[in-house]
């Protein structure tokens, strides 16, 4: 218990926060989108961000490190759905000819690490400047996946009018913490989904440890995260996202529990959910 | 089929330099411009490795080998010219290694131990190892003789295994005559690539440069590591002995701790072992330049003769023995067999050394074998570690980039090194630590290591902990 508090998810801070999904289609078809104030207070404070996305070593350190176990939940997630083709399993190439929109970019952390593997990548955003940053670097470093990856500056419900079931996989990573309206953002990234693809879910439990760790210990006590980065009540249970996810017709096929030890600045998976979890849901075909 | 694989390599060659001929149009510093116009030739390889010598060429075979691994393109330098090839008729090699299970399953794996198998090896089924002061001694086997402590095998004909798999695969390259010159690295900046110059003139650029180029690496200078370094003052010579008649089958490896360090015969064949004896610079000079017959009767002697004992650490011994109820018959010290001679020039020296880096990885760059530590031979380690290396760098390559990293990504990377630290240190420590308890006469000390000799003998647990460890399980 005393290590479990430990695994604060101290350095973390998490990618965008603000794909805010309007539960009211908007009436203008203008792009520049009008925030609420929550969603714009996330938004700046992930744009302050965006310079040190890519340091290693900078504030988003963890958020690397989260990698070493999120892409690999994410790939043989997709793999055990049987979509790849069997010669690209244990290649480089295993997510060739999947489309998959991530919904909160950021920085393009985890966008430009699929689309290593192959993966045709759709990463949206509302911070201008990270989706700027997410740019520089896909054209400056991994030029070679310019052809795998788009970004756009977009709140999902209305990349969801243009996209309807077109995605294999569905990614919300380390977004939902920093959401107001979860119904509205998941329903929208289901509605892109195909039948019987996958959506995931990355993001802290709403514990008494993870109040505890992700907040006090990581935010107050050891500074290792800007004051205000995570609020416990926009954090959510696993169970709570199953059941909404239920409602739109997914079913949770997989529900990982994983902490983060700041020491040596490495993720691992635990046997329980209390601080963070990572969650894949498929949506059904019958629909 | 061959040429179809080659021209598919040209031409993703060709694409990656026209990514790195805008990367570099774009840059604006000066200097790289200054760089790129002198050599504009320059071409790309996923991965580079410095130094074709054991373990280099073994990685290079390891990597071509790996399924998640075979689309990356690997150029393999190496400084000598072509390696010759190894005769298996001929005569024994002095250079030769004591070779541990993990190691030859790394060999299986890429399936270069058939042809060693095929060719000549010779299994160590005992290890007696003792010393000049006290009767402590102790005796390592595995299971009743059922397996082998260890395989001695010719340096020349490992390389020649791993080589013949090098030369098969069709993504790996070899280049000989190969010195490096100069050597970028991107140092934190995950944009750059690794750039090296050879001597030659010829430069490449690489996601990821391994150092395998030994114990004065030049890439592990440019990744600014701190190295931790001493100087023994000690030299190993080398030597191929033939034995008398009593070798019988010869299949017991020896070790005496003298007083100015460990001498070992490690077996070649019925009549023939390896000579590994590590000495103080003027006696290994001595031993080197003396007529072969004076040379096989110092050698002789350095195996029997009674130097003077530590009275007291002898008691302490004996005392120990009869707590666990054996007679000193019992722990009576085996003589090895009778050296009769020694090979024409076979005799060669090399200097012995500690050394160890702080740190194997940088963004696009880690170290591997010798360039990241090295030994005294004492135990046999040095070559396995390397390997050991070599199997964890493969591997987290692989995972590494199965998971969309860059090969020459730190945060993964790291990942190799935190597994490489937890496996060498210890064993790096102990090896140093049984250099260092071994070289002194002073009677304390040489009563503690005699009753430690001697409790690890009496308990076998403990025993077979120290040899899961030596055989790299």
């Amino acid at each position: 218990m005393l290590r479990n508090t430990f695994f604060a998810t101290a350095r973390l801070r998490q990618p965008v926060a603000g794909v805010l999904a309007q539960s009211f289609p908007r009436n203008s078809s203008t792009t520049t989108t009008t925030l609420d104030a929550g969603t714009e207070k996330e938004v700046r404070h992930h744009e302050s961000q965006a310079s040190d996305w890519w340091n290693q070593n900078g504030s988003m350190g963890a958020l690397h490190a989260l990698n070493e176990i999120r892409v690999p939940f994410i790939r043989d997630g997709i793999v055990s759905r049987g979509t790849v083709e069997p010669g690209y399993v244990n290649t480089t190439k295993v997510l060739k000819g999947q489309r998959i929109l991530e919904v909160g970019c950021g920085g393009g952390l985890l966008t430009e690490q699929l689309a290593r593997l192959g993966a045709q990548v759709t990463g949206i955003d509302l911070g201008e400047k990270l989706i700027d940053a997410a740019r520089d670097h896909l054209n400056s470093c991994s030029p070679e996946l310019a052809s795998n990856v788009v970004y756009k500056i977009e709140p999902v419900d209305q990349h969801a009018k243009g996209n309807c079931e077109c995605y294999d996989s569905v990614i919300v990573s380390e977004v939902l913490e920093h959401v107001e309206d979860k119904i509205g953002l998941l329903e929208a990234s289901v509605r892109t989904l195909k039948p019987g693809g996958s959506i995931f879910i990355t993001t802290l439990n709403q514990t008494i440890p993870s109040w505890f760790c992700g907040v006090i210990l990581s935010e107050y006590v050891l500074n290792l995260v800007p004051k205000g980065t995570h609020h416990w009540d926009k954090m959510i249970s696993p169970l709570d996202v199953q059941r909404i996810l239920d409602t739109m017709n997914c079913q949770t096929v997989l529900v990982n529990g994983s902490t983060y030890d700041f020491w040596s600045n490495t993720w691992r998976w635990i046997n329980n959910t209390q601080m963070c979890y990572a969650l894949q849901a498929v949506k059904n075909k019958n629909a | 089929m061959l040429s179809f694989l080659r021209i598919q390599g040209a031409v993703a060659s060709a694409g990656q330099l026209r990514i790195l001929a805008t990367k570099t149009a774009s840059n604006v510093t000066s200097s790289r411009r200054c760089e790129s116009t002198k050599s504009p030739a320059t071409e790309h390889f996923d991965i580079i490795i410095g130094g074709g010598g054991l373990v280099g060429t073994t990685l290079a075979a390891a990597l071509a080998r790996n399924a998640t691994l075979a689309d990356k393109r690997v150029l393999l330098l190496e400084g000598a010219p072509e390696f010759k090839g190894f005769d298996p008729a001929g005569a024994y090699q002095n250079r030769v290694s004591a070779i541990n299970s993990n190691s030859i399953e790394l060999f299986k794996s890429i399936d270069a131990w058939p042809h060693i198998e095929g060719a000549r090896y010779k299994p160590v089924k005992q290890m007696q190892v003792w010393e000049s002061n006290t009767e402590a001694l102790i005796q390592f086997q595995h299971d009743n003789f059922a397996s082998d402590v260890a395989c001695i095998i010719e340096n020349d004909l490992i390389l020649d295994a791993v080589y013949a798999r090098v030369k098969e695969a069709t993504n790996v390259e070899i280049l000989n005559k190969a010195r490096i010159q100069s050597v970028r690295l991107p140092k934190d900046n995950s944009a750059a690539l690794s750039e090296l110059q050879l001597q030659d003139g010829r430069s490449f650029s690489c996601d990821l440069l391994i150092g395998a180029d030994g114990a004065n690496s030049v890439v592990r200078k440019e990744m600014n590591v701190d190295v931790f370094s001493l100087n023994y003052n000690r030299m190993g010579l080398v030597a191929t002995l033939e034995l008398g008649e009593d070798a019988c089958d010869n299949s017991v490896a020896w070790q005496r701790f003298l007083p100015n360090g460990p001498v070992a015969l490690l077996p070649l064949t019925d009549r023939l072992s390896s000579l590994v004896w590590s000495t103080t610079n003027e006696q290994a000079k001595k031993l080197q330049s003396l007529p072969a017959d004076e040379f096989v009767d110092a050698l002789n002697e350095a195996f029997c003769r009674q130097y003077p004992r530590v009275e007291l650490a002898d008691k302490a011994v004996q005392a120990l023995n009869s707590l666990f109820g054996h007679n000193s018959s019992q722990h009576q010290v085996q003589y090895p067999p009778r050296v009769i001679g020694v090979q024409d020039k076979s005799r060669a020296t090399f200097p012995l050394g500690f050394l160890h880096a702080s740190s194997y990885v940088c963004s696009g760059a880690a170290l591997v074998g010798d360039a990241a530590h090295r030994v005294h031979p004492l135990a046999g380690q040095g070559v396995n570690l390397g390997f050991s290396d070599v199997r964890i760098l493969v591997e987290s390559l692989a995972a590494g980039a199965y998971a969309g990293f860059k090969l020459g990504d730190k945060q993964h990377l790291i990942k190799y090194e935190r597994k490489c630290l937890a496996k060498n240190v210890p064993i790096m420590l102990g090896v140093h630590g049984l250099h260092t308890i071994y070289s002194t006469q002073f009677s304390p000390v040489v009563m503690l290591r005699s009753l430690g000799l001697q409790l690890t003998q009496n308990l076998p647990p403990i025993k077979n902990m120290f040899m899961r460890g030596a055989m790299g399980q």
